[in-house]
């Protein structure tokens, strides 16, 4: 084991569900939450200080919130964040490995302030309503700047994922945080978070026990903070305008299935500013509870989708240019086409028994290792679906080509009979899994495949 | 002085070591706390370390929760291929701990909400299986990380449990450590009759521990000649601490609480490096991207930051 070129990690099948799939699932949950506490601190720290100066009901709105945002986002908030460590294990643990490795002294630091906001927020919410003026104000003011410092901290690691900038030419850690699209993603999120604050805020306002003129007042108040969303446009822009040439291709057309997110996205915020800014800030419209969760629901849908561009965007790596989302590192591939894909793999395969012959048995190693990051074989984005009305040489050529086929695909990082034994487990497969199944050895297609590999070589299709 | 030296590997030995005893500190106070205020709920007693354990749980296993991100940040440092692995061997059975937390944390704020009886039962009986369920699987991943020959048998076999012989004995000694620790903790907020009560649970809690280590002990002597002489000054720390209990129960308004929660304190610090002495061993060497990590002073900076401006929150709140 120890003496592999590449560390291999047991890995674990989600049955029908492909891994992106498991960790997008728990991730949109995570930012959503912790956008909506960034943006409510705020918004608390707002409606606190215009409470102290006179207007009405603004303290009373900050109490019940503030119950809101303890239940909801510290406890299913902080605890999808461990979520997150542990399903990212699960899909890549080579990925987290590598950003604790790199960042763990300013993740340390994110840790000191998620600490500080959790203690100010406790604190608010168990004592706030006996405190002094001064000291709810600073309170909440030491909330919201923590809750905003943490997010400041995970959104340049988050941010290196995609665009290391010149931290890839030797530029040092503090290159890689502040990468190219540093600014453009904070500005964006912070933007986001105080739109989820609005929106959850005027959710709680009809909630509240008072008349509807005042609670009209409150609310448009609340509203003042999705004004942001008018400029998320531009921040946007500005976040495509940075990031790798290849991955912004795929927004703009190149794959449909990211452009179409994308549209989802800048549709679902279109509609969202367009009634916040126009209905509620212009035309000073009220908004009840129902159009107000109705928003956020469409709110949850765009980040959603927002979250899956920026994945897949990615895409062919986890970090743009040192570790394909395979797991491995560019440099690793020459070895591997050698070695093959899975000679040093310690681990067996659990179900051994299925597969009638040794090549099958290889090819299942093979998947798992190369493929089961983003593939399934019967399920999400399933391998023998895609593959099914290929001929075998058009399968062999486009494995063999991998970074060919597809540019977000990385490049194969087997030798010529893990090829085969792919081809071999996808036909097996696609015929319905039969007890017997021909082995697959002729020289001549090996020596055909080994030529492909050699012609497309390790490097990846896109722009490093 | 052994274990800690000049190197990389022990600056995040000293923090993660420094962490996980504040995390072991609050979650104790969880764990026990959550089976005490259940105990007075089934005996329908109206106790006052009880209902003050209700009222303060939910706070605590927040800062808990919180507090434990940074052991295992730092464990990612040490262990990171033996945590991974164990991570991904466990599979969904591990990520159940997360969903287990998710269900005790509302319980605990249904037990705090609720004057019903039954209601509370039932939500502190939920909360506690939930937090015995986290504890089990992290006495579990301790252990499996550690057993390397184990893992490829284990992912062959698709085991999601790992039913080691030590696993038990391991969660009986934390479960006994962490009832003292929660009367350590309860005990600054009790009144003076209410120390008393404490006490038996205190020395009742070291008790269950040095059964469980006797298992331990019995099954791998090696944790003895490994942890040096941090296992004596652990041995000598809860002596004391015993004697300090046995005097707040005779004087409860006496000084013995002071020197119950030093001798606490000093016999946690030395059992949280015992613990970690069977598997100093297997501390990975430090990858290159690790050793070249830049910003520990804005680490130093905002951490002394952060003392101070939780400091000054605990003043204003007491104030």
């Amino acid at each position: 084991m120890d003496s592999s070129p590449v560390p291999y990690f047991p890995v674990n099948e989600f049955g029908p569900l492909m891994k992106g799939l498991v960790i997008g699932g728990v991730g949109i949950l995570h930012v959503f939450l912790a956008q909506f506490a960034i943006g409510g601190g705020i918004l608390l720290y707002y409606f606190e200080r215009i409470g102290q100066r006179g207007t009405p009901d603004a303290r009373t709105f900050v109490d019940s919130t503030f119950r809101v945002l303890v239940l909801v986002s510290f406890v299913v908030g902080a605890l999808t964040g461990v979520a997150m460590w542990f399903t990212t294990i699960q899909v890549g643990a080579r990925t987290i490995g590598l950003m604790v490795d790199e960042f763990h002294w300013l993740w340390a630091t994110e840790w000191v302030w998620f600490a500080i906001e959790i203690v100010s927020g406790y604190a608010f919410y168990r004592f706030g309503p006996q405190l002094d003026d001064r000291t709810r104000r600073r309170l909440l003011l030491i909330y919201a700047a923590a809750a905003w410092m943490s997010l400041f901290w995970i959104n340049g690691i988050l941010a290196w994922q995609l665009t290391p900038g010149a931290w890839l030419d030797g530029g040092g850690m503090w290159s890689g945080f502040f990468n190219p699209s540093f600014w453009p993603s904070l500005l964006f999120r912070t933007a986001v978070a105080t739109t989820l604050g609005a929106l959850v805020a005027c959710i709680v306002i009809n909630t509240m026990d008072m008349p509807r003129e005042r609670k009209a007042v409150l609310i448009r108040i609340a509203a003042r903070f999705a004004a942001p969303m008018a400029v998320m446009p531009l921040l946007a822009g500005w976040f495509v305008a940075v990031i790798p040439a290849d991955s912004r291709q795929w927004l703009m057309g190149g794959s449909m299935p990211m452009t179409m997110f994308v549209g989802v996205a800048a549709g679902a915020s279109t509609l969202i500013g367009a009634y916040v800014v126009v209905g509620l800030i212009f035309k000073r419209l009220y908004i009840n509870g129902a159009t107000a969760t109705l928003l956020l629901a469409l709110a949850f849908g765009a980040t959603a989708a927002g979250e899956f561009v920026r994945e897949g965007a990615r895409k062919p790596y986890t970090v743009r240019g040192v570790l394909y989302s395979t797991s491995i590192t560019p440099g690793e591939v020459a070895a591997l086409r050698k070695d093959g894909a899975t000679t040093h793999d310690p681990y067996p395969l659990r179900d051994a028994a299925r597969f009638p012959t040794p090549q099958l048995r290889r090819g299942a190693k093979t998947h798992r290792a190369l493929c089961d990051a983003c593939h399934t074989l019967h399920g999400a984005n399933a391998l023998v679906e895609l593959t099914r009305t290929w001929a075998d040489d058009q399968l062999r050529l486009n494995v063999a080509k991998l970074q060919r086929t597809k540019a977000f695909m990385p490049p194969f990082a087997g030798n010529a009979e893990d090829v085969e034994a792919i081809v071999q487990l996808l036909r097996w497969e696609a015929a319905g899994a039969p007890p017997r199944w021909p082995t697959s050895e002729d020289p001549a297609t090996l020596a055909q495949i080994t030529r492909w590999l050699d012609e497309v070589g390790t490097s990846p299709a896109g722009v490093p | 002085m052994w274990p800690f030296s000049a190197s990389p590997s022990s600056v995040w030995l000293v923090l993660y070591l420094l962490t996980f005893a504040i995390h072991v500190v609050l979650i104790s106070y969880v764990l026990a706390g959550t089976g005490y205020a259940l105990v007075q709920a089934l005996r329908r007693k109206d106790d006052p370390i009880a209902d003050r354990a209700r009222d303060l749980l939910p706070f605590m296993l927040g800062l808990g929760i919180t507090a434990g991100v940074a052991p295992l940040l730092f464990l990612q440092l040490l262990y990171q291929r033996q945590f991974y692995t164990a991570n991904l061997l466990l599979g969904p059975r591990w990520g159940a701990v997360v969903p287990a937390l998710i269900v005790g944390f509302y319980a605990l704020y249904l037990a705090k909400a609720t004057e019903a009886v039954r209601w509370r039962r039932t939500t502190l009986a939920i909360a506690l299986v939930c937090f015995t369920f986290v504890a089990w699987s992290w006495s579990e991943i301790h252990l499996l990380m550690q057993d390397h020959p184990a893992w490829r048998e284990m992912y062959a076999a698709g085991d999601r449990f790992y039913a080691q012989s030590g696993v038990l004995p391991r969660l009986l000694l934390w479960l006994g450590a962490m009832a003292t620790l929660f009367a350590t903790v309860a005990s600054w907020w009790a009144a003076a009759p209410e120390r008393r009560r404490l006490a038996v649970i205190a020395i009742g809690g070291r008790i269950v521990s040095a059964i469980a280590v006797g298992l331990l002990v019995a099954g791998d002597a090696a944790v003895i000649s490994a942890a040096h002489g941090w296992l004596y000054l652990m041995f000598v720390a809860v002596a004391v601490e015993i004697v300090a209990w046995i005097w707040t129960a005779l004087r409860p308004d006496g000084a013995g609480l002071a020197l119950v929660t030093g001798a606490g304190t000093a016999a946690l610090l030395a059992a949280v490096v015992v613990r970690e002495a069977p598997r100093l061993a297997a501390i990975e060497a430090p990858r290159a991207a690790a050793l070249e990590a830049a910003g520990f002073p804005v680490f130093a900076v905002t951490a002394l930051l952060g003392v101070v401006l939780i400091a000054w929150i605990v003043r204003a709140i007491r104030s």
